[in-house]
């Protein structure tokens, strides 16, 4: 793979390249999904391929292949010069990377087991254990349970000489229960939607979840809701679970921050940002109780890695400081623009697509309430849990969510099971209206964050906690 | 083998006939499973991305993607690869067989068929085929140009690439398109507003880049300093971006039968009902000239021609043929890439045409708002068909039948069932949009609708 590299290097300079950089990945992937106790996909995936990225007169180029034929490796290169020529005719401001020196290391993500060296036997019993388990109502029409790996090994070389191996592992498992009711249609999942919870990390994960132990709670709920009551409309407290702070931060905080989006490389597709530079250190952001981080060092999240697929170091950095908003996600060419060297947020769907900032992991740091506590101080409200509908308009600006389950409060008691629970707010007033934030603080996965064009899937991860928001409308989307 | 003769993109495409034939039968002869069927898709694509009125991104890949279903006795096991060499092929027989092995037995497995060979679909254009980074860049600078030359500020993508599609089995089954594909697609912005393009085409160069460019220049221009308009309920005008928006979501709700036989599909229960308005009729239809689909599945069947909603009735829902075995009918030709999930899913959906022009839809609004496209859209409400989404580069108010100036963006909560009900006039030109997330399509004409729901407005 090393000699890969290098003739895609030295025929990049050859062919004119001020700077090139070229990524190796072999990636392993398998997904088990069983329904009803009935295994619906059983599915190995492998896949080989290179990209190599240019900069020639100024401008960028990328050409990428399947396979690993060294003759590729000089047709790549030259076709990505080629591109980059096309580029620079139509370049005003040619690219100024930020500097780096040379790095050359290994790395790996920590995990306990292997994924892939426990028996495929084991792990179709575990799930259908786990939806049998479900199938306690005759309202529950699909029992769903799903898991899925990816083994990701990467090389990345540059002619500023760097040269980077790395092994990324992902995990992820989740149940689902859909019941049908007269004219209706509900779920709940578990520990999370978008098919679980998913981490840089190994079978444990999977242990630890417990899925057959938590399928008839599940279940159960999924069942209730469709006698449940409407979530009512209206302006009031809401208390939102981790997972749903989770998205909340990745949407309204995450994206905004991307400083790509910021200077208006996604206006066409992904859109923009209300987070100009003009609010830099000066933009109150949320209240006193919010501070994010990016931290691509967070134990088992998505976002963790050694390097980004620009060769930069991971870092843990402030986007914002109690409340005010203070810093980016950036790149090497995007990071100069502000006076700034890159904070490692670069990363590329696999060989076959070049790097774009990406949101590492997203952190809400945590508070000291318990969720309990947090209850028992709300006298009227709507505690909400676990994402059904999210959507955000082109500036991260006003956003709408829902939610699988909540529950009324009332005078400081969780009381009856609501269903259809919507939320919606403006981005930086509702994080304002944050008064208090938990202490249940977990990691959790988004496994399919879109971006870019040609569209980009990337797993991200956001630390979240149990939080509290006052006068917010709720109850939007059925009328209300 | 039987299966299409001649190439009909003989050295332009990523793979030739001859090319996938050998690939597919060199994989099908490593198989020791009781069955074999095996996926091959191939694709190179091109993307030439400009932002700030110059080029930012520039990329072409070469993908390729092998799947191999192995079934022995009733057992099945999936296996994908890129790896197209011997040794790869290998490989992947192996581990697909070994994962069969595994596995329990499936007793919803379908049995054995003799599939038909699809009729040919002419959708390889060689001039997309071999479009260039130079022709491509030519074509974006004549748009950042004239963006720039009226202090604005363009971006988009101009994208261009070569595909193939090639299915067999052990039973004897050989299938082979090639296909292209473009699209130009175009964000004018101004500081207070913006305008957007966004065209799908087999031959880019009916794509008219420059032309397009100037309409989203236009529109940019014509929604400046635009005016808050209080959320309620409004007529609007939705151009054929923003109904392909709402009318996509029907594929995923419920028109696959899987979902249907889940019962989690709206339609689940109700087929032969009155489900919309009378004036709407949706089939799915790879073969209509202005959809950019394909003429057979990834099982190998043909395409079926199927009529989805007639008049407002559900009719019928599309089929693979694990979905189709199940209700006792025949495959319609919708399969998705194994292990398909979701099941089978239409593909080329194509709502019915009105006579009317846009124009006339617009003239015949006493007052309402104009939407170019609707973004970042999600599902509400499953069984209702409730989508949230936003309106996004531009949106303009309708008085006395004219376009008078531009409006914020507003939030929308609406059931495109009822949407489609409450449509009471309907657009004579339908475009074609490709959504690349999930690569399915609609074709679909605007129209006028009275009493939309806008929940919410933005400050932009």
């Amino acid at each position: 793979m090393q000699e890969l590299a290098d003739r895609a290097l030295n025929a990049a300079q050859l062919a004119g390249a001020s700077y090139a950089d070229a990524r190796i990945v072999e990636s392993r992937s398998q997904l088990i999904e069983v329904k009803n106790r009935r295994p619906t996909a059983l599915q190995e995936g492998s896949e080989l391929g290179f990209g190599v990225r240019v900069i020639v007169d100024g401008a960028w180029g990328f050409a990428a292949t399947a396979g690993s034929d060294m003759t590729d490796a000089e047709r790549c290169a030259a076709l990505a010069c080629r591109i980059a020529r096309a580029s620079a005719r139509f370049r005003m401001h040619p690219i100024v990377l930020s500097p780096l020196g040379a790095q050359r290391a290994t790395w790996q993500t920590p995990m306990t087991r292997d994924p892939f060296e426990v028996s495929l036997a084991d792990k179709i019993d575990l799930l259908v254990r786990a939806t049998g388990a479900m199938q306690t109502d005759a309202s529950i029409k699909v029992a769903q349970g799903a898991l899925h790996f990816w083994d990701d090994r990467k090389l990345f070389a540059s002619t500023e000489g760097s040269r980077i191996e790395q092994r990324i592992v992902h995990s992820g498992a989740g149940l689902c229960a859909y019941a049908r009711g007269d004219d209706d249609l509900q779920w709940r999942s578990y520990p999370n939607s978008f098919g679980g919870q998913y981490e840089a990390a190994g079978w444990e994960l999977v242990e630890r979840l417990d899925l057959p132990g938590h399928a008839e709670e599940t279940a159960a709920t999924a069942a209730a809701l469709l006698t449940a009551p409407q979530c009512p409309s209206g302006v009031t407290t809401i208390i939102l679970d981790g997972s749903q702070v989770s998205l909340q931060i990745h949407e309204s905080c995450g994206h905004p921050t991307e400083l790509d989006r910021v200077l208006g490389h996604e206006a066409n597709f992904a859109g923009t940002s209300f987070l100009t530079t003009d609010h830099l250190h000066a933009l109150q952001y949320g209240s006193k109780a919010v501070s994010i981080v990016a931290d691509a060092t967070s134990p088992r999240g998505l976002g963790t890695f050694g390097f980004d697929d620009e060769g930069v170091p991971a870092q843990k950095v402030d986007l914002v400081r109690d409340g005010r908003f203070v810093g980016y996600l950036t790149s090497r060419e995007t990071a100069p623009l502000l006076g700034l060297a890159s904070n490692g947020t670069m990363r590329a769907e696999s060989w076959a697509h070049t790097p774009l900032i990406r949101m590492t992991n997203i952190n809400l740091e945590p508070g000291d309430w318990t969720l309990e506590r947090l209850i028992a101080d709300t006298d009227d409200g709507v505690l909400m849990a676990t994402n059904r509908s999210w959507s955000i308009d082109d500036r991260r600006y006003n956003f709408q969510f829902g939610t699988e389950a909540g529950w009324e409060i009332k005078k400081g008691r969780r009381g009856r099971l609501l269903k259809n629970c919507t939320y919606t707010g403006i981005t930086p007033q509702f994080w304002n209206q944050c008064d208090a934030v938990c202490d249940d603080w977990e990691i959790w996965g988004t496994p399919t964050c879109g971006k870019g064009q040609p569209t980009q899937t990337m797993r991200t991860a956001q630390g979240a906690a149990s939080a509290r928001f006052r006068g917010v409308h709720v109850g939007v989307g059925y009328g209300g | 083998m039987s299966g299409p003769a001649a190439d009909p993109a003989a050295g332009r495409s990523p793979l030739s006939l001859d090319e996938a034939r050998g690939l597919l039968r060199e994989a099908l002869a490593m198989s020791p499973a009781d069955r074999t069927a095996v996926v091959l898709e191939a694709r190179d694509e091109s993307l030439t991305r400009f932002a700030n009125n110059e080029i930012h991104q520039n990329v072409s890949a070469r993908q390729q993607t092998l799947t191999l279903e192995a079934v022995v006795g009733r057992r099945r096991g999936i296996a994908t690869t890129s790896r197209l060499d011997s040794s790869g092929l290998r490989q992947l027989a192996d581990q697909a067989v070994t994962l069969a092995r595994l596995s329990p037995e499936d007793d919803e497995l379908p049995p054995p068929a003799t599939t038909p060979v699809a009729s040919p679909l002419a959708g390889f254009i060689e001039a997309t085929a071999e479009c260039t980074p130079d022709e491509r860049a030519t074509a974006v600078g004549a748009v950042t140009r004239a963006a720039h030359a009226r202090g604005h500020n363009a971006a988009g993508a101009l994208s261009t690439g070569a595909s193939v599609l090639a299915v067999a089995d052990s039973q004897g089954l050989f299938a082979y398109h090639p296909d292209t594909y473009a699209n130009f697609t175009c964000t004018v912005r101004t500081p207070d507003s913006s305008g957007w393009v966004d065209r799908h085409r087999r031959d880019w160069r009916q794509l008219e880049v420059a032309a397009q460019g100037d309409i989203a220049i236009r529109k940019a221009e014509q929604s400046r300093d635009p005016v808050e308009i209080a959320p309620g309920r409004y007529t609007v005008v939705l151009e054929p971006a923003a109904v392909a928006e709402l009318v996509a979501f029907l594929a995923w709700l419920g028109l696959g039968a899987q979902s249907e036989q889940e019962g989690r599909s709206f339609l689940s229960g109700r087929i032969g009902e009155a489900i919309t308005g009378t004036d709407v009729t949706i089939v799915d239809d790879a073969f209509d000239p202005r959809s950019l689909g394909r003429p057979f599945d990834y099982e190998g069947t043909p395409r079926r021609r199927l009529t989805l909603i007639e008049k407002g009735i559900a009719r019928a829902v599309v089929h693979d043929r694990r979905t189709a075995r199940k209700a006792g009918v025949e495959s319609t030709g919708h399969a998705c890439m194994p292990p398909a999930v979701d099941g089978p899913l239409p593909y080329d959906l194509v709502l019915a045409t009105g006579p009317h022009t846009l124009d006339e839809l617009i003239a015949g609004t006493e007052r309402g708002i104009l939407v170019t496209r609707f973004f970042y859209n999600r599902v509400v409400d499953a069984r209702r068909t409730i989508v949230t989404g936003m309106t996004r580069d531009g949106t303009f108010l309708i008085e006395k039948g004219r376009v008078t100036r531009g409006v914020r963006n507003l939030r929308f909560n609406e059931s495109v069932l009822e949407v489609l009900a409450r449509a009471e006039a309907i657009g004579r030109e339908a475009e074609p949009t490709r959504f690349a997330y999930s690569g399915n399509g609609v074709v679909v004409p605007a129209l006028r609708v009275r009493d939309f729901a806008f929940t919410g407005v933005t400050r932009f």
